[in-house]
């Protein structure tokens, strides 16, 4: 009786114990399957074009997001993505030009940047001074490409904000 | 109120069998009226009894009622724009321009689904604020009462409307979508350590791409209202559960029971198995005598009265306001200024103004505003009925003295989110500026 009692609930249990692990092996492969193997960015590394076509002063980049700066012979380029919630910050020209820095980090502020979302406010050098935005916006590294001589920036590699870029 | 009877074709063979249509609508009999719970489908979740004090219109405004009867509105008309819309990148702002330029009565469609949308925010918040200021999470006298679990479902369901809204309105694929969905991840993604990992599961991947319209989309149109449906089954039964509707049976609290006579309080047909059976249970009830109703006709018709009225408001203002529709969705242009649904304003508002700065420390504003204080009202609101620890009699009534503390607390709370929303909604410009109404915006080129 007692054997019988016993195999009984040894049954029951594996039964019970089937389900739940049919159950489970359901849920992580179905849950698993959500989670993304490959990612299919756009490249990092962009060719923006030859040099000639930059302008003196500011150019917007839509499809990289990216402010790209000229001064005489040098190029640096500075993230429009806002560091507060991700948003495209608007340039807008300065009436009075101030400049920053020293030596090779000097820098003739032309702009400052306006976030749409949430108000924040970048100084022409990316610097945050104003609004929710927790750091200064991103500065990438910019280099000529050894074929061609078109202007390259990397998404990828952040640059302190006294890097340069200079036409050889 | 009665109605005055029409006479029957027939009388009964035997209680519960009964020869004329729809005889259940308008029972003629305490005990019709107790068969007509168990005969019909439609009326089978209703008691057979309820109090008039919880059914009265000045008490729970029916708020919950015309919640659920958005909830089947917008199921209702989310079936023909399930066969409209086109869940993919390229065609999912044209089919919506279709909708709603092109479809006979697509445009009406499409109205009664945002508003109801828009009303199902209100009502279910509105129903929210009404259990607490009512205290209506409170147990009675019954034994195995948990109401305040029924609070916590509340809650959730509150949560998940809202997230079905935002899974709703970026359906469009226009620009309010695509910065609703690069704001919202990048407020999941402010999460220390895991954020990110959220967001590429949110998003399907790192950029917010066709992957992420059909996660939002089978969110929107399978799991959300499925979870919300679930829910609110369960809710619902719970209502039940705990002895009643919207408020705790409150003579039975007063301090000295009044002894109730023993009376017949239910009659049933043993949910129709054993016809012809009808045994009568007699109980002492834990109302007094003369404070309930039949629910049929009584509950049915208030029902009917709040769920018809709120499907004819829907459709009448969804006559008379069009659904906006932006500019095709643009990764590379954010709109100025980029302004949330109403009900997100005040989240928007809060997430401007909370990044902390210590020293060179700097913690954002989007984890801040965006995960921890929102966090934390939820936590807050969810563990209440546990906080809450005024006696069982302050149930039941609007805004008693010995509960005014937390309501008082709880209005200011209410208040400040309306206040934050007037601002967002009203007083905020380009640049997320801050303008009186009255004031002009200044001319901005719509690129730099």
């Amino acid at each position: 009786m007692s054997e019988m009692r016993d195999r009984r609930e040894f049954l029951v249990k594996a039964g019970i114990g089937a389900g739940v692990v049919g159950l489970a092996a359901q849920a992580v492969a179905s849950l698993r399957s959500l989670v993304p193997n490959v990612s299919y960015d756009a490249p990092t590394t962009v060719r923006l074009g030859p040099p000639d076509e930059f302008p003196d002063g500011l150019k917007f980049l839509p499809d990289q997001r990216l402010f790209v700066f000229r001064e005489g012979r040098t190029f640096h380029a500075i993230s429009a993505v806002c560091t507060h919630l991700g948003c495209t910050v608007r340039a807008e020209a300065l009436s009075n030009v101030q400049t920053t820095g020293s030596g090779s980090g000097e820098l003739r502020l032309t702009h400052r940047f306006l976030c749409p979302c949430h108000g924040s406010e970048y100084k022409g050098d990316g610097s945050n001074v104003s609004g929710p935005a927790p750091k200064p916006l991103a500065w990438y590294r910019l280099s000529f490409a050894p074929d061609d001589g078109q202007l390259i920036v990397d998404l990828a590699a952040e640059v302190d904000n006294d890097f340069r870029l200079t036409l050889g | 109120m009665r109605l005055t009877l029409r006479p029957r074709k027939a009388e009964p063979d035997a209680p519960g069998v009964h020869p004329e249509a729809l005889w259940s609508l308008q029972p003629r009999s305490d005990r019709e009226a107790g068969d007509a719970v168990t005969s019909n489908f439609m009326f089978h979740a209703f008691p057979a009894k309820v109090s008039k004090a919880s059914m009265a219109w000045s008490y729970s405004f029916w708020l919950g009622t015309i919640s659920a009867a958005l909830f089947f509105l917008l199921i209702l008309s989310g079936l023909p724009l399930l066969f409209l819309y086109v869940p993919s990148v390229e065609r999912a702002y044209q089919s919506v321009k279709d909708i709603e330029f092109v479809i006979t009565f697509g445009s009406w469609i499409r109205a009664v689904h945002r508003i109801g949308a828009h009303l199902m925010v209100i009502a279910v918040f509105l129903h929210l604020v009404r259990v607490f200021l009512t205290g209506a999470y409170k147990n009675g006298a019954g034994r195995g009462q948990r109401r305040e679990w029924n609070w916590v479902l509340g809650v959730a369901m509150l949560l998940l409307t809202l997230f079905l809204s935002f899974t709703g309105y970026l359906l469009p694929w226009d620009q309010l979508a695509f910065w609703a969905v690069t704001v919202g991840t990048n407020i999941a993604s402010s999460v220390p350590a895991i954020g990110p990992t959220i967001r590429e599961l949110l998003i399907g991947g790192r950029t917010i791409e066709q992957a992420t319209l059909i996660r939002f989309y089978v969110l929107h149109v399978v799991i959300l209202p499925l979870g919300l449906g679930v829910i609110f089954a369960y809710h619902m039964w719970r209502v039940r559960k705990d002895g009643g509707l919207a408020r705790a049976e409150h003579d039975a609290l007063a301090e000295q029971p009044r002894e109730t006579p023993v009376v017949a309080t239910k009659t049933y047909t043993l949910l129709g198995v054993a016809r012809g059976q009808a045994p009568v249970i007699h109980a002492r009830s834990l109302e007094a005598p003369g404070t309930t109703v039949n629910a049929v006709p009584d509950l049915v018709r208030r029902a009917a009265i709040a769920t018809l009225g709120t499907i004819a408001l829907v459709g009448i203002m969804s006559v008379f306001i069009a659904s906006p529709l932006e500019e095709p969705a643009n990764a590379l242009v954010t709109p100025n200024p980029a302004k949330a649904p109403w009900y997100f304003l005040w989240l928007q508002e809060i997430v401007t103004d909370t990044t902390i700065r210590i020293g060179s420390f700097t913690l954002n504003g989007a984890f801040v505003g965006g995960v921890l204080l929102p966090g934390l009202l939820i936590t807050l609101l969810t563990a209440w009925p546990w906080l809450d620890r005024s006696p069982a009699m302050a149930a039941g009534v609007w805004l008693p003295r010995i509960r005014a503390r937390q309501n008082v607390v709880f209005l200011l709370v209410v208040l400040g989110i309306l206040v934050l929303t007037f601002i967002g909604m009203a007083l905020r410009g380009p640049y997320w500026n801050f303008y009186w109404p009255w004031e002009a915006w200044p001319d901005i080129p719509a690129r730099i």
